[in-house]
């Protein structure tokens, strides 16, 4: 049971990291300019 | 938010009066309110509640003292008039002006009028007026300005409710009169000629289109066509420029001729004389030398016995949880990697709490523009613009907002010198790796009786950021040909008493935003770095019987055996491959591999080494007593030589490393973001990897 929660959480943390740096969501508003690097 | 019944306004000013202020008290949104030139860089939004139920969705546009741009985020000022079929095009303008400095103010407002869109006059800082000697007219000058005229002060609460009033009487009214009118003191023929290409926009906006090459949508092909040929006689352009700038001048002097009067007899204010110290050319510099030495000695002094407490905690945690749980994975993840990984930031929440206080206390008293004046001086010599310190002051915050920050500055190549040696400033995310590699390697010492040898280091360190940034600056500044230079204009604002309202949110927002931002990357990358830890290929599951049978191991006690087997697993695991394949490049710096994985690591954040080292060593360590994370890097052994891992020569290494490394992957986004390429970016990480590397290894070679 251990062992597969573990697992979940390695996932929803690879994910995270994933989302964060590499598949970047595109903000609806282009003027945001917060800086995150995301509305491009 | 948006409501049918909604009034859309749009807050106006000149840098420094006030604005963002303003717009915190109609909203009641947590803004940044500082007296830092060019704070506003961005447009933000917020409702405010009017009477009747009535609402109005406020847009704070960044300050700007004419709507003729010459930096990005001036034009979005301009951008924002002009269009008028655009979704947000205010019903109502609030101009918002600094009493002290009605005159260049009502410039900005008089252009504004001319659009022909009804608008407010918030004088702000009215409660100064008495101190100042100044006494205002209102009643008359709201007939010579035919406008809702208010006296306000933001700071203390004084007039909100009579903007609002303001807004709403003006939506009403609708009283749209141009203040100056251009055609008839400049050219009749030619502006009644320019009125007449198009019926549905006004002669000021007209005007503007040509003057700024700025076109709206709601201009038609055939317009833009004809008012492209008025842009042909370049010239004259300019002469009608410069004739109206001087027209509206002698309006605003007849206005305020009448309706504003300054008694210097009756003033009883201080700036002056403080003024004449602070930008002093010799004393200004000690003083803010002084000042700078205060901030880096709090730093350490006072977060010491915060920072102790939660690194006991977090010890305190693990063993708790240690103790509660049953043996297993998710156990181990628990107490090695997530605890450790997530203590590794929360830790330096005081330090960074201090930092931003100071920072936030320099800005609010209006200091901050005092140092921004200062250095403008030693700016203009290396090839930066006086805006350019904007940036590299606001980098001690963050690189990333500090690099939109050179939108305010001008010149194209300027900016760009200053977006690529931005980076080198001393950011918050670097705190935290500074603060542990000095207070594991700078031994705790006073100078000269009173100066703590922990907070030089620290100052130093900033220091040689700064002047790294100066020097490149300098050297691109030779490669790079500057064509035009950008003239520097920064508002001196009146020295106050900090608010401790702005204050308390400018800490609370800045450390809240570090430790969420940077908690929860720190918090994935733990995750996965105790999985790589603690996982591997066969080797990894055949440690602990190699280390047994191993004959040279045969006298050693249970516990040392224990200690061999956790060794050498973290070595065959993954993170120990990946470490020991990177470890020939970053040996000459001094750096194992468990350092190595660390600088992999920190590549998404600085602050992530921390926490990436508190999990390495903690998966390795068996022990059942949870020590705090200084006290595991301070007992780490290097296998090799059987020295300290962190010595002097190894900490002095890394903290150069940190000073110069561009590791941070939300800069480089943004760099792209604003270059438009990623040529610069690309050009930063390996300049600056390039020059962190060679520095640490002969920082190493000298300490060793």
């Amino acid at each position: 049971m251990q062992q597969i929660i573990v697992y979940i959480i390695l996932a929803a943390a690879i994910y995270f990291l994933a989302k964060k740096f590499i598949f970047k969501s595109k903000k609806k508003d282009s003027s945001c300019g917060s800086g995150c690097g995301k509305c491009e | 938010m948006d409501t049918p019944k909604s009034l859309k306004v749009a807050l106006i000013g000149n840098p420094n009066t006030g604005k963002t202020s303003l717009f915190n008290q109609l909203t009641g949104l947590t803004q940044k309110v500082g007296n830092y030139p060019g704070v506003t860089v961005d447009k933000k939004q917020g409702a405010c509640k009017l009477s009747n139920n009535r609402t109005a969705i406020i847009t704070d546009l960044p300050g700007t003292y004419s709507i003729n741009p010459t930096s990005v985020d001036e034009s979005i000022v301009l951008t924002s008039l002009l269009n008028t079929a655009d979704k947000d095009f205010p019903d109502v303008i609030v101009v918002v002006a600094d009493v002290e400095n009605l005159k260049r103010n009502l410039f900005l407002f008089s252009q504004v009028k001319d659009l022909e869109i009804p608008i407010v006059l918030a004088i702000n800082m009215s409660d100064q007026m008495k101190k100042k000697g100044i006494t205002i007219d209102v009643d008359t000058l709201k007939k010579e300005l035919q406008t809702e005229v208010v006296l306000i002060s933001a700071r203390k609460s004084i007039g909100i409710d009579e903007v609002k009033n303001a807004i709403e009487n003006c939506a009403e009214a609708a009283n749209t009169h141009p203040l100056c009118s251009i055609n008839h003191k400049i050219d009749g023929d030619y502006f009644k000629n320019l009125k007449e290409v198009s019926p549905n926009h006004t002669l000021y906006e007209l005007w503007l289109m040509i003057t700024q090459n700025n076109f709206p949508d709601s201009i038609t092909k055939e317009e833009k066509i004809k008012l492209l040929e008025f842009t042909q006689d370049v010239s004259k352009v300019r002469r009608y420029q410069h004739k109206e700038t001087i027209h509206r001048y002698q309006q605003i002097n007849e206005i305020l001729k009448r309706t504003y009067i300054v008694d210097r007899s009756k003033a009883n204010d201080t700036r002056a004389k403080l003024d004449k110290v602070f930008t002093h050319r010799i004393f200004g510099y000690v003083i803010f030398f002084g000042v700078l030495i205060l901030i880096f000695q709090s730093i350490f002094d006072w977060s010491t016995i915060p920072m102790d407490y939660i690194d006991a905690q977090f010890a305190n945690l693990s063993e708790f949880v240690t103790k509660q749980m049953n043996t297993g994975v998710l156990r181990d993840l628990i107490t090695d990697g997530i605890i450790p990984g997530v203590g590794g930031v929360i830790i330096f929440i005081p330090q960074i709490a201090i930092l931003f206080l100071f920072v936030a206390i320099l800005e609010e008293t209006g200091y901050m523009s005092r140092i921004v004046f200062l250095m403008d001086k030693i700016m203009r010599r290396y090839g930066m613009s006086g805006k350019s310190v904007i940036p590299l002051i606001s980098g001690t915050a963050c690189a990333i907002p500090a690099v939109m920050a050179t939108r305010t500055i001008s010149g194209w190549k300027e900016r760009l010198i200053t977006i690529l040696v931005t980076p080198f400033t001393t950011c918050s995310a670097r705190l935290p790796v500074y603060a542990i590699l000095i207070s594991l390697v700078i031994p705790d010492k006073k100078l000269f009786g009173y100066f703590s040898l922990q907070g030089f280091t620290l100052l130093s360190l900033y220091a040689l950021g700064f002047a790294t940034a100066i020097i490149s600056a300098f050297l691109l500044h030779k490669i790079v040909k500057v064509k035009r230079t950008s003239f520097f204009v920064a508002e001196m604002p009146n020295y106050k008493i900090p608010s401790i309202k702005n204050v308390a949110f400018d800490v609370v927002e800045k450390t809240k935003a570090f430790v969420f931002g940077a908690g929860k990357i720190i918090l994935a990358i733990s995750i996965i770095l105790w999985f790589l830890a603690s996982n591997g290929p066969e080797s990894y599951k055949n440690a602990e019987k190699s280390v047994i049978e191993n004959v040279a191991n045969k006298n050693l006690s249970a516990e040392e055996i224990q200690d061999k087997i956790a060794s050498l697993k973290l070595e065959k695991s993954y993170i120990g491959i990946m470490g020991k394949t990177i470890e020939p490049v970053i040996k000459p710096l001094g750096y194992d591999w468990k350092i190595g994985i660390a600088l992999i690591s920190s590549f998404a954040a600085r602050e992530v080494f921390v926490g990436t080292l508190a999990t390495i060593y903690s998966v390795e360590s068996d022990d059942e007593n949870v020590s705090t994370i200084k006290e595991r890097m301070r007992a780490e052994v290097n296998s090799e030589t059987g020295e300290k891992t962190f010595s002097l020569a190894v900490g002095m290494s890394l903290l150069i490393f940190y000073a110069f490394a561009m590791q941070c992957m939300g800069t480089l986004a943004v760099v792209k973001r604003e270059t438009k390429t990623w040529k610069w970016p690309i050009a930063q990480l390996v300049g600056m990897g390039a020059l962190a590397y060679i520095a640490s290894f002969i920082t190493f070679t000298i300490f060793s």
